[in-house]
């Protein structure tokens, strides 16, 4: 009856994972995956002798968190992009953080106004055009991409992605819904195909001659040029990368975050204030930028040296909470346009 | 007490029953999280309800119907036609195909996706070799399908899926007695429509529902290839309009149609039983064939391995070959011992928790009990995101309560002990694939001869020993296919894991899709192919298992 022993041992073994949290750690759940976090937290222990311990998942997180209540032993909250930290806001389980450091390293508009999550980097979405086949600057407008001329020459992941939800929402936030509206009717009516796959996949079917033109974010770009694969170069090299709304006078190109906060019961305040600091500074700030082509959100940081290669755009600078507020109707006219 | 021990009338409503308590129990405990997606389901949606039906909800349900009937179409043409081939026919590498045509079951449908998106596509090698074979110059030369589509999507589901009506409905013909088959031959009737096919019917259905589950649950595959399902819907919903109540409706609404299905089949199969009286252990003769079908056979049973299988691994492996990624082997150790573990304990608690909802309620249940632990065994038709809200929603409940009440008893306070353990995940797993257990070893008891039952409860035997004599050793091949298939799936289960799991606790699956989310599907494919390499295991052990029973 080896069986039965074995069921008699198995809350033992549940015990080895418990969920009992000790003094020097900090309880991390991310929405960024842990092979582009490990690198950080790993300074991060070097640096303070604090423990990390990470749950990662793309959703649910918020979720897990309201339902522990005051038995979480989450005590920082780690995302990408805008729309889910304001949801952790939304849900009321972060709390107001005071931090000189943070409140320096970390501009206004990349803030909850009561000071309950960061942005600690920015990506931007951009326009990537074959080289070849469209002529250089006759992009230069998001806007552009509604015109005629591009009818069955763009390429386009889903609507409903979070990324051209967001960017959806900062066309909502510059000319108003009814506009917005009409834009995304003319760019659906512009695609080359059905949308479809993921930004690396848009880049691919301009080099393979399905589409001229896409919407990418701009660390893919820096992820293709720079990859192991030879092939994946070669897509890069076949695309121009254009930064939208540049122009004197115009807004400037979409901006999206990772970002953080405190959980509202966390039980090492202290540590995870710590690692949000830790994660505005300077080293870290380059890493966001070594590691994955991202901006860094300190203004007295310099962007790596590759990305400032492909220069360094214009930002749109409405209040970044903007674009999470406007992201359900955003959503709606996804839906309405069928994107 | 059990006074009934003698009596034939199992169903016999006037004793005190406490077998009966039994599965009513753990069918509770089983529909907690799915009560909880209820009760969020009953909040406010702020009148989305109007503004999906005016634009999206038509196209969500078209497309779920489309994909459905796809993928069952073909599960049930490869997963029933290779079964009938194995179990009835002799032909060359038929003992190797027998477990061969398991192994798709271990492939994750979303990675598969992802490495037939680069094989299929335009750019991808099969159309470059083409195009340099026929000389096509360019996409307007030829039509090739396109493989991000709901086709594709039937494609890509139907081969890794169909193993769950193969698996079962193999163990069903196997197990048909032969003289079904010697009467048919004395008719002249084809075995297949006339013995085969009625046998199995609930080994089939209880498989096609597991693919009809999967298949409507799926998110990772539907997204990939952009097939506006309600899965996708949901997240659209959820997500994107950060509106969980409006989510947790269109899921109940995905549920309460599969569970329609469900007992609209069990209705038309009601008064239909099929056990032989006689249980004569005779050996099934397998037909020797004529050399043009004993090509066509092979051929047949080759196709599902090799595109649900061969393929898929070949192309994973390529790319594994591919990165250069500094790859930790003791943390990638680590995280296989990991998988095999939580797989492992999910599989042994799906085990207990679906035999006594199954065998006790067959054999003491009224049809109320039968009904619940039929029902608790329909976790798998919620998206797994869904169901470990649920998941979580039931153990914050648990927890609270138990802090709360330790506080006022002892006067010491201290957090859960449901909440991000293992425990909470083996919970999870059970709830979500209750129904593979439940549904294997259901389809197995209706093939136990009743009057075996009877005969040894009329020598006096109580209820436990005749379970243990009589039915437990008879559904043994039902236990060890339900606990393979259940095993395999908790190894590539990614949603609840995701979610559910402790700190700094990765799985194979959870593991590669780190990478996979980021579009890195050479950093991905080694893990998944290390998720298929242990989906050997079991595969294996069960072929050695039912070598070693003969049957």
């Amino acid at each position: 009856m080896r069986l039965k022993k074995l069921i008699f041992f198995l809350p033992l073994i549940t015990i080895f994972w418990s969920n009992n949290s000790f003094a020097n750690e900090v309880n991390i759940y991310s929405h960024r995956q842990p092979f582009l976090i490990n690198p950080f937290l790993e300074e991060f222990t070097k640096k303070t002798g604090i423990k990390t311990n990470v749950v990662y998942s793309t959703k649910g997180l918020a979720q897990r968190l309201k339902a522990e209540g005051e038995n979480s032993p989450a005590d920082v909250i780690l995302t990408v992009d805008i729309g889910r930290l304001y949801i952790y806001e939304d849900y009321n389980l972060l709390q107001p953080i005071k931090s000189n450091v943070l409140d320096s390293n970390i501009p206004m508009h990349l803030k909850s106004p009561e000071n309950k999550w960061f942005a600690l980097s920015k990506r931007s979405r951009v326009i990537v055009a074959s080289k070849t086949r469209v002529e250089e600057n006759t992009i230069k407008r998001i806007e552009d991409l509604a015109k005629p001329e591009w009818k069955g020459r763009i390429c386009s992941r889903p609507g409903s992605h979070v990324y051209n939800r967001a960017l959806m929402a900062s066309i909502i936030a510059a000319h108003g819904e009814e506009k917005a509206e009409k834009w995304a009717a003319s760019f659906v009516n512009n695609l080359a195909r059905r949308p479809q796959g993921n930004d690396r996949a848009q880049v691919k079917a301009i080099f393979e001659g399905q589409c001229d033109i896409a919407i990418i974010n701009n660390y893919y770009f820096g992820k293709l040029k720079y990859s192991e694969d030879k092939q994946q170069q070669k897509w890069a090299e076949a695309v121009n990368l254009i930064f939208p709304n540049q122009e004197k006078n115009d807004r400037g190109a979409h901006m999206n975050i990772s970002g953080g906060g405190v959980a509202i019961h966390s039980k090492n305040k202290d540590n995870a204030i710590m690692l949000l600091e830790f994660l505005s500074e300077e080293m870290s700030q380059n890493l966001y930028g070594k590691i994955n082509f991202e901006y860094p959100v300190n203004p007295s940081i310099e962007p790596s040296e590759e990305l400032a290669g492909w220069g360094i755009p214009i930002e749109d600078k409405i209040p970044i909470i903007k674009i999470a507020e406007l992201g359900p109707l955003a959503q709606k006219i996804i839906d309405r346009v069928g994107w | 007490m059990v006074s009934n021990q003698i009596s034939l009338n199992i169903s016999d409503q006037s004793s005190l029953d406490v077998w009966r308590y039994i599965p009513v129990i753990l069918s509770v405990i089983l529909l907690c999280p799915i009560i909880g997606i209820i009760i969020t389901a009953t909040g406010d949606s702020d009148g989305l309800w109007w503004h999906l039906y005016e634009t999206v909800i038509g196209k969500y349900i078209i497309n779920t119907l489309l994909l459905m009937c796809g993928v069952s179409i073909s599960v049930l043409l490869l997963g029933v036609g290779t079964a009938w081939l194995v179990s009835r026919y002799e032909f060359t590498g038929r003992r190797i195909f027998d477990w061969l045509l398991m192994l798709p079951a271990a492939c994750p449908a979303y990675l598969v996706a992802y490495a037939y998106t680069d094989f299929f596509e335009y750019a991808g090698p099969l159309q470059n070799l083409l195009r340099y074979f026929f000389g096509w110059q360019s996409a307007q030369d030829y039509w090739f399908p396109e493989i991000r589509s709901l086709g594709g999507a039937v494609f890509v589901m139907s081969f890794v899926l169909y193993p769950y009506v193969y698996v079962l409905a193999r163990t069903s013909f196997l197990k048909s007695p032969s003289s079904y088959y010697e009467v048919a031959k004395l008719y002249n009737k084809n075995s297949f429509f006339y013995v085969g096919l009625p046998i199995a019917r609930p080994a089939i259905i209880a498989g096609l529902a597991l693919v009809c589950m999967e298949v409507i649950s799926d998110f990772g595959t539907v997204e990939f290839f952009t097939v506006e399902t309600l899965t996708l819907g949901i997240f659209n919903v959820w997500l994107g309009m950060n509106n969980l109540v409006a989510a947790s409706q269109i899921a109940l609404v995905a549920f309460i149609f599969i569970i329609s299905l469900l007992v609209i089949e069990l209705k038309a199969r009601s008064n239909r039983k099929f056990s032989d009286s006689s249980q004569r252990q005779t050996k099934i003769e397998r037909i020797k064939l004529s050399k043009l079908s004993h090509l066509a056979t092979f051929f047949f049973c080759s196709l599902p391995v090799f595109l649900g299988f061969i393929l898929p691994v070949c192309l994973l492996f390529s790319h594994s070959l591919k990165t250069n990624y500094h790859q930790d082997w003791a943390q990638l150790l680590q995280v296989v011992i990991n998988t095999i573990t939580i797989a492992g304990l999910g599989t042994i608690s799906i085990i207990v928790f679906s035999s006594l909802t199954a065998i006790i309620a067959f054999y003491r249940g009224n049809s109320f009990i039968n009904k619940l632990s039929n029902l608790a065994s329909t976790g798998y038709a919620f998206p797994g995101t869904m169901l470990a809200i649920g998941v979580l929603f039931f153990a914050g409940f648990v927890d609270n309560f138990y802090s709360i009440g330790l506080n006022t008893v002892i006067g010491y306070s201290s957090a859960g002990f449901l909440s991000g353990t293992i425990l909470m995940l083996v919970f999870a797993y059970t709830v979500r694939f209750q129904a593979v257990g439940y549904g294997s070893l259901r389809s197995g008891i209706t093939q136990i001869p009743q009057n075996l039952v009877d005969a040894s409860y009329i020598m006096g035997k109580p209820f436990n020993e005749t379970m243990r004599k009589i039915v437990l050793p008879l559904l043994k091949t039902s236990f060890i296919a339900g606990g393979l298939l259940a095993f395999v799936d908790i190894m590539k289960e990614l949603p609840m894991t995701l979610i559910l799991r402790p700190f700094n606790f990765e799985t194979l699956a959870t593991y590669s899709y780190q990478f996979a989310h980021d579009e890195l599907i050479e950093q991905a494919s080694l893990p998944a192919l290390l998720i298929i390499l242990a989906g050997l295991v079991p595969v294996i052990f069960m072929n050695k298992f039912l070598r070693e029973i003969k049957v």
